[in-house]
């Protein structure tokens, strides 16, 4: 609570453009895109709920040199690029993607109980005493049965009775021991009534998938018997608003066409029509059926043995494959998830601003336009006073450091409301809410500088105790930033009725609850609007490239950001 | 080339400990034993470079083929303030393993057979952990606490047991590394028991 660091967000610009498509007119560079006019009128308030879900620090963000635009993780265009089981790092094709699912089919497997990666290890007999010494140990070939067993929590699937013939193909080997199509496989015999998916019929599926397959085949069946006419046809349309049923959709076939087919003297085609048979339901186990097991007493008594560890976790039952583990015996090692690498692209104008390298061991970026390098950093520090809490109604001084880090001078101005939005209204001055920012130097030159503002800085240092800060004027300036100084009034956190003679007539209710959380923050929203000269872009088709190579564009960006300076102490 | 000293000051030791070692233990010279009670160490026990038994809270015995690894403060002063009965400070009973940095504080603390202490546990004053017990990484055991046989302590103080039954293999995997240990290690005993 004493300690707070102040912070900077930035708004995503996609948080007010509710319409993200691609501009109609698509014109050369979006750099005179008007905000509607009736955004102008409202200030951003970062205590909003919505604004938790916009606000990102700088290093989140990407910038799209193409629109000259800020782009945050929810507004950009994600493409899968590679996809990888992050244990092996193997990559896996699209299509065995689609065939094998989203796990990884090799002998990567994490630990039911505690997440972490498992290991195939050789639950080897005992070896002779003469084998002891670490030469004759490593040259004996290990010889199975195998386990997997986890090295941080010590499980090992010999708990659950798994055993693997060969340290190989584990997957396959998990599988056909878990559904057991495989009947040479070596189940373990010392827990035989453990395995919660133990054949009991050698034609019923097992598998919630197998089983939903033999269901779902089955009831198709039943729908191309129950109205073999006129359902086919109708097949798909039924499914679609819900008449799934075949004896629904012949009633209401009947209602239209009986009349015509049927004619009898009756009135009603209905009553003549015979009944179509009702649609039999699945209850056989190879129809997919199987029945609720409402017999818990095993259960109950098995919970009554092995007690409160005997069970799962809420996220031990979530990481299975299989739901409906309840036991700590009834789970199963985990296939490893696969991850992508993703690339990202401007939703605007589709150029890619991030991509990765494919190569799955490689952590580096072909492409990441960050923002960080586009627009300039915002730190915060405190001016003449030690960052601790602030006090209630002393105005104080921060310093804005604003860094510039691109290769053109930047004209910066800034717009805050005059008290921060919220219960508790501090008073924000901006003492010199224009300015601009010299452009960053190339590298070769950055040595002099250094010894310039280190010059410069020393001399500052000397006239320490003069230096004011004066409206209209910058704190001070470096080679490519600019410090300016915001004055701030922190508000009062006593919670009371205002006077009752400033009360009008129609004001709403004062929200007079108790502190809530983070309320005591002094947060201020501040635009900023940034302007500057910038080559024309070159992307746009029908450009010539060596034409137009000097010509220079006006662009300018703005967006919001809210800035933490402190937390207001509360006496 | 001369070998660089260090410039930190040297530890302050307390008084020299009395000792009682097996022939066969492995033993660092710059293991640092202090203390006013006797340190027993048992036969083929390894003592790692820069480990730390302090024995002025009680004897400390260390049984057959134990493992004491670096930076281990075996016998710390627990801020428990209350007394123990037992004469002990820290028992470490055979195979077992006390990981780097763990702390076992004294006072009656005793360490069941095959136990392993993971890197940066500590272990409150007469805490009693069963056999063959493993404690993952910075698990912390209260003091006065008694930890069943097989317990694995895991994942911030979550327990379970340790179903393998692979107790035999390691104990052959621990004089295995004792093996290994052994040439790795320069055995001085005889720097303490002088």
């Amino acid at each position: 609570m004493a300690s707070f660091t102040p912070y900077t967000y930035i708004q995503c610009p996609c948080q007010e453009s509710t319409s993200q498509g691609r501009p109609a007119d698509d014109a050369p560079s979006p750099t005179s895109q008007d905000q509607p006019d009736d955004d102008d009128d409202h200030t951003f308030d970062p205590r909003a709920p919505r604004s938790n879900y916009s606000l990102y620090p700088l290093e989140y963000l990407l910038y799209c040199d193409v629109c000259h635009q800020i782009r945050c993780p929810r507004c950009v265009a994600e493409e899968l690029v590679t996809v990888y089981c992050p244990n092996c790092l193997f990559e896996v094709g699209s299509s065995s993607l689609k065939t094998e699912g989203n796990r990884c089919t090799r002998s990567c497997f994490q630990c039911p109980i505690c997440i972490g990666p498992l290991a195939v290890q050789s639950l080897e007999s005992a070896p002779d005493p003469s084998l002891l010494t670490a030469e004759s140990a490593s040259a004996a070939p290990p010889a199975g049965p195998w386990i997997l067993a986890c090295s941080y929590c010590n499980w090992n699937s010999s708990e659950i009775g798994v055993k693997f013939d060969k340290p190989q193909g584990i997957f396959s080997q998990l599988s056909k021991l878990r559904h057991g199509e495989d009947h040479h496989s070596k189940h373990s015999t010392s827990s035989g009534d453990i395995s919660p998916t133990k054949k009991s019929d050698a034609t019923a599926p097992e598998t919630a998938k197998a089983r939903f397959a033999a269901m779902k085949a089955f009831y198709n069946a039943q729908n191309n018997n129950a109205s073999p006419a006129g359902g086919a046809g109708l097949a798909g349309l039924g499914g679609d608003y819900g008449f799934s049923s075949p004896g629904a959709l012949s009633r209401i076939m009947n209602l239209y066409s009986g009349g015509a087919t049927g004619g009898g003297g009756m009135g009603s085609g209905l009553k003549a029509k015979p009944k179509s048979s009702v649609m039999r339901e699945a209850d056989a186990a190879n129809e997919g059926f199987r029945a609720s097991d409402l017999d818990e007493g095993a259960a109950v008594s098995k919970l009554r043995k092995e007690g409160w560890d005997g069970t799962v976790t809420r996220e031990q039952a979530g990481a299975q494959t299989e739901e409906g583990a309840r036991f700590a015996d009834e789970l199963w090692p985990i296939p490893y998830l696969l991850r992508a690498k993703r690339s990202k692209r401007c939703p605007v104008c589709r150029h890619i601003i991030s991509k990765p390298e494919s190569k799955v061991g490689n952590t580096r970026w072909r492409i990441r336009l960050v923002a960080n390098n586009s627009i300039p950093s915002i730190t915060v520090k405190p001016l003449n006073h030690s960052s601790t809490l602030l006090r209630p109604l002393q105005p104080v001084q921060y310093l804005l450091t604003f860094k510039n880090p691109v290769f053109e001078e930047i004209k910066v101005t800034l717009a805050t409301p005059a008290t921060t939005p919220g219960r508790f209204a501090s008073k924000v001055t901006v003492l010199c809410p224009q300015f601009t920012i010299d452009a960053n130097t190339d590298t070769d030159m950055y040595l002099d500088d250094v010894l310039k503002d280190g010059a410069k800085d020393g001399r500052r240092r000397g006239d320490e105790g003069t230096h004011q800060a004066e409206a209209g004027k910058i704190w001070e300036r470096g080679r490519n930033w600019v410090s300016i100084v915001v004055e701030v009034v922190p508000a009062s956190l006593r919670i009371e009725e205002p006077p009752a003679l400033l009360k009008k007539e129609g004001d709403p209710e004062p929200d007079l609850s108790p502190l809530k959380e983070d309320e005591d923050v002094l947060e201020i929203p501040m635009f900023v609007r940034l302007e500057w000269e910038g080559d024309a872009s070159q992307d746009q088709v029908g450009t010539t490239a060596g034409k137009e190579k000097d010509t220079r564009e006006k662009r300018e960006l703005a967006y919001w950001c809210a800035i933490g300076i402190g937390r207001i102490s509360q006496e | 080339m001369s070998k660089r000293q260090s410039i930190l000051p040297r530890v302050q030791s307390g008084p020299k400990a009395p000792v009682n070692f097996s022939s066969s233990i492995i033993i660092s010279d710059s293991a640092l034993l202090t203390g006013n009670h006797t340190i027993n160490i048992s036969s083929e026990s390894v003592v790692h470079p820069r480990a730390k038994l302090d024995s002025s809270n009680g004897r400390i015995t260390i049984g057959r083929r134990c493992i004491v690894h670096e930076r281990t403060s075996i016998g710390a002063v627990s801020a428990d303030p209350k007394p123990s009965e037992s004469r002990d400070g820290v028992v470490i009973s055979d195979y077992a393993t006390v990981e780097v940095g763990a702390v076992i504080e004294s006072g009656g603390t005793m360490i069941g057979e095959g136990c392993v202490v993971g890197i940066g546990c500590k272990i409150g004053k007469g805490a009693k952990l069963g056999k063959h017990c493993t404690l993952t990484p910075q698990s912390v055991i209260q003091p006065w606490e008694v930890v069943p046989d097989f317990t694995v302590v895991y994942s911030n103080g979550t327990r379970r047991l340790d179903k393998r039954g692979v107790a035999d293999l390691k104990h052959k995997a621990q004089a295995r590394q004792i093996e290994v240990l052994r040439k790795l290690i320069p055995s001085n005993p005889a720097k303490f028991q002088g």
